[in-house]
């Protein structure tokens, strides 16, 4: 049961490392002062290594589980959108103000640490995946450093206490996004045999649908109309 | 102008074409977002090409969607209401996720830019792989297109008669679920890689695998092309694709075949179950040659013509194209270069040109290199990573080609950036990682510690057309493809059945380069030193899509082991 929840905790990590390697790059490429660019392509990279840590440590741990249940941990990019780790409205700085992502990153470097201590938990003390995880804790630690020098430099008048209510913020944000979720898996455990009975009506009424009418056979394709949904 | 996408089902791309018939611009979202298989909404494709091509709102004429929406939305649904009440999980996500579908598209292009959704048009699925195909054939009239994919918007494999482009008429369609495509990619899930990625390492799997083994007959006989009623079926108790979000494959499968393959357990030559799958891989592939065949022949029946375009994410099976130029009949086969759902993109796009230019019959041959970029968007930027982490050994162009050459010549591996990018899947030598073709070390060093790819996958080799009728079975029908990697061939001489880039079972899927070409160009200079042959394999890890621009391919060099990267700006050295 404890393997399980490491391996469930694993791939969910490397969800969010390899997002933010994403989301870093993206950052990069925004940026126009060569300086920036570089400051958020070294960023990038340590996600990325991170998210190349993380898949190792969960291959390592998952193979040795029965074949149905591995299948269930695979990753691949596309389930960060699936998943949310990468919004599906973009990534953050192209959806949010410079200043409102430079706290982000800020706060969620130091709540990435904190939820490295916890996997740290999990881990055999002085293990090699102990290790590893302890080193990506020590880039977190370095990075959120960073992005508290840089919001220091470019907002001079921010004051350190305007910057733990940032962190405050992001904690509620984080913790009403997990309370999010749960409901919303909640809400669909109970409204599920309502939609699975109105499916059920649904599947009767397609039943009666003529496909016949979606036939091309013997039609100039060219000529069918390019207004028409179907 | 005309604009053409593709999307929600797979890979999403744009394409821009103009008012000559040109394509002068393709992009594909993942190329940007650098999420692989990204299926969304075009956003950032569509944001570049009309920058980038400085396009006002006014300028175009045309945008194509290449499916019809409801047809799609609505096909699926109606097969699963007569599979209750098993299918009613699947029906009930289905109507809940009617806004992630391709209805969307309607409002996501009037949430992009106000006003272009009223330019908005749709057009049958296969008629769009058809017209992309089209193009890159110079017989642009009185010949027969075959598209074979997973799921179009209604068929999964159609027929039709090309009389000239405004005349397309369709003859034959497989009706969903009974798909080739779908099969093939359940046999990938099934085999532990990942739908719509994993497909090519099943094909170089399979040739690894036994056809008289028991698997790979039990396999051979999951679908069947039935003689009388002329169509593909599939023993759907298999299969589960059609009733289910999550499985592709039933429990009966497992109850058949075994346990599926864990996706994590590493798979090479030699080890413990590495040939069940192995001819679990070659029964597919044997099925899918002979199916294929079967609705080659019977095109060439109904259309009585010998020259094919062939299309559709089937199409991208290179190993079953040798089959089907061996049939006697065919004379020519044309494939696109992105002959899958994302190459799609571009014929809904000529779509929108062909309509209104009623007169014209012919549209000229797209550049095996669409895709726009110019280095100047980025020189500046990247000034401070260069200097930091890299340096430029030379900013000269021929000199970098020089330098490059005697680095391939001794045995590194050189990643490149140059210029416009292709249109995918397959790197043609501007988003590529090359070393000498005919080093085994250099060959092994790419594939398996830059890449990180399994043994069992080959890389392919990329020369000039001299070297290759030197070496290999160069045949006619498919000397198109040969441009455009989308074909394998057999070896010819002996010699080249030891070439490191020379798959277990004799074949390679060559390229064949032009001269003016970066690969072209390298292999002039490498002539005299006897390096006639470049491995050529994509610039990414696996499960990265390519890389696109400049920063992306410094930061492939960033986190694997390559040193050297060709680029508009010189040559670049990562610095140790
Ligand atoms: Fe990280
Ligand atoms: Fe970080
Ligand atoms: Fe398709």
């Amino acid at each position: 049961m404890r393997e399980e929840k490491i391996i469930e905790i694993l791939h969910e990590t490397l969800h969010a490392e390899h997002g933010s390697a994403l989301e870093m790059l993206a950052t990069s490429k925004n940026a126009t002062k060569s300086s920036h660019v570089n400051g958020y392509f070294h960023h990038a990279k340590d996600e990325y290594n991170h998210s190349k840590t993380f898949q190792s440590l969960l291959a390592k741990r998952a193979n040795r589980l029965p074949p149905d249940i591995a299948r269930s941990y695979r990753f691949s990019s596309i389930g960060l959108l699936k998943k949310g780790y990468v919004s599906k409205k973009g990534f953050l700085i192209e959806t949010m103000k410079l200043k409102d992502f430079i706290a982000y990153v800020y706060t969620n470097e130091l709540l990435a640490k904190d939820s490295f201590s916890k996997i740290l938990k999990l881990l055999e003390i002085n293990s090699g995946d102990y290790i590893k995880v302890s080193d990506i804790m020590t880039d977190e630690l370095r990075h959120h450093g960073m992005a508290k020098e840089y919001f220091l430099r470019y907002y001079p008048t921010l004051q350190p206490w305007q910057l733990k209510c940032y962190k405050l913020r992001e904690i509620i944000k984080n913790k009403t996004r997990i309370i999010y979720y749960k409901n919303i898996k909640f809400l669909d455990k109970v409204f599920n045999p309502i939609y699975i009975f109105l499916s059920f009506f649904a599947a009767l009424l397609l039943n009666h649908l003529n496909v016949k009418y979606f036939h091309r056979t013997n039609a100039n394709l060219m000529n069918i109309s390019s207004r028409s949904m179907f | 102008m005309f604009i053409g996408i593709s999307g929600y089902n797979h890979e999403s791309a744009v394409a821009l074409i103009n008012n000559e018939g040109i394509l002068i611009d393709y992009c594909k979202e993942e190329s940007l977002s650098r999420i692989k298989g990204d299926k969304s909404f075009p956003k950032r494709a569509l944001s570049k090409i009309i920058k980038k091509n400085h396009i006002k709102k006014d300028l175009i004429s045309h945008i194509v969607f290449y499916e019809k929406p409801l047809t799609a939305f609505l096909t699926p649904l109606k097969t699963a209401s007569s599979y209750l009440p098993k299918s009613l999980s699947f029906i009930s996500h289905q109507l809940r996720n009617f806004d992630n579908s391709s209805i969307s598209c309607f409002t996501d292009l009037a949430k992009f830019a106000p006003g272009l959704e009223k330019k908005l048009s749709y057009i049958d699925h296969h008629l769009a792989h058809t017209l992309t195909a089209l193009p890159y054939s110079r017989k642009q009239k009185d010949l027969c297109s075959i598209v074979v994919d997973g799921f179009g918007d209604r068929s999964t494999a159609s027929i039709s008669y090309i009389k000239d482009m405004h005349d397309i008429k369709e003859l034959w369609s497989s009706d969903y679920p009974h798909s080739l495509g779908l099969f093939y990619s359940s046999i990938t899930d099934f085999l532990g890689f990942n739908v719509n990625e994993g497909e090519y390492k099943v094909m170089g799997l399979s040739s690894f695998g036994n056809s008289n083994s028991k698997l790979a007959k039990i396999v051979f006989n999951l679908i069947k092309w039935d003689d009388v009623k002329n169509n593909i079926v599939v023993n759907l108790d298999y299969f589960s694709y059609h009733i289910s979000i999550s499985d592709s494959f039933s429990k009966e499968l497992i109850k058949l075949l075994g346990e599926p393959r864990n996706p994590f357990k590493k798979l090479q030559p030699g080890d413990k179950d590495f040939q069940k799958f192995a001819d679990i891989a070659r029964g597919a592939q044997d099925i899918t040659n002979v199916i294929l065949s079967k609705i080659f022949s019977y095109a060439y029946r109904i259309t009585n013509s010998n020259s094919f375009l062939f299309s559709g994410g089937v199409a991208l099976n290179s190993a079953a194209l040798n089959t089907l130029a061996d049939l006697n009949f065919t004379k020519d086969i044309i494939l696109p270069p992105s002959p899958g759902d994302s190459g799609a993109a571009i014929g809904s796009a000529l779509y929108g040109f062909i309509k209104s230019y009623p007169t014209n019959l012919s549209i000229k041959k797209p550049s095996l290199f669409p895709t726009a970029f110019s280095i100047d968007d980025e020189k500046d930027k990247v000034k401070k990573i260069i200097n930091e982490s890299f340096s430029i050994i030379s900013e000269n162009k021929f000199e970098s080609l020089k330098l490059c050459s005697e680095l391939i010549h001794k045995g590194k591996v050189i990643g490149t950036v140059i210029s416009n990018s292709e249109t995918g899947p397959r790197a043609l030598g501007n988003r590529s990682l090359i070393c000498d073709g005919m080093n085994l070390k250099s060959v092994n060093y790419l594939n398996t510690v830059i890449k990180n790819r399994s043994p069992f996958r080959p890389t392919a080799p990329a020369m000039k057309r001299i070297t290759a009728e030197k070496y290999y079975e160069i045949k006619s029908e498919l000397y198109q493809s040969y441009f455009s990697m989308t074909a394998t061939c057999k070896c010819r001489d002996p010699k080249a059945n030891n070439f490191p880039t020379t798959h277990i079972d004799g074949t390679a899927r060559i390229q064949i380069v032009e001269d003016e070409s970066i690969l072209g160009q390298l292999l002039d200079i490498l002539h005299p030193s006897g390096v006639d042959i470049l491995a050529n394999s994509s610039l990414n890890l696996s499960g990265d899509p390519t890389c696109f621009d400049l920063i992306d391919g410094l930061m492939f060099c960033s986190i694997s082991p390559l040193e050297y990267l060709l680029t508009d700006l010189g040559l670049i050295k990562k610095l140790a």
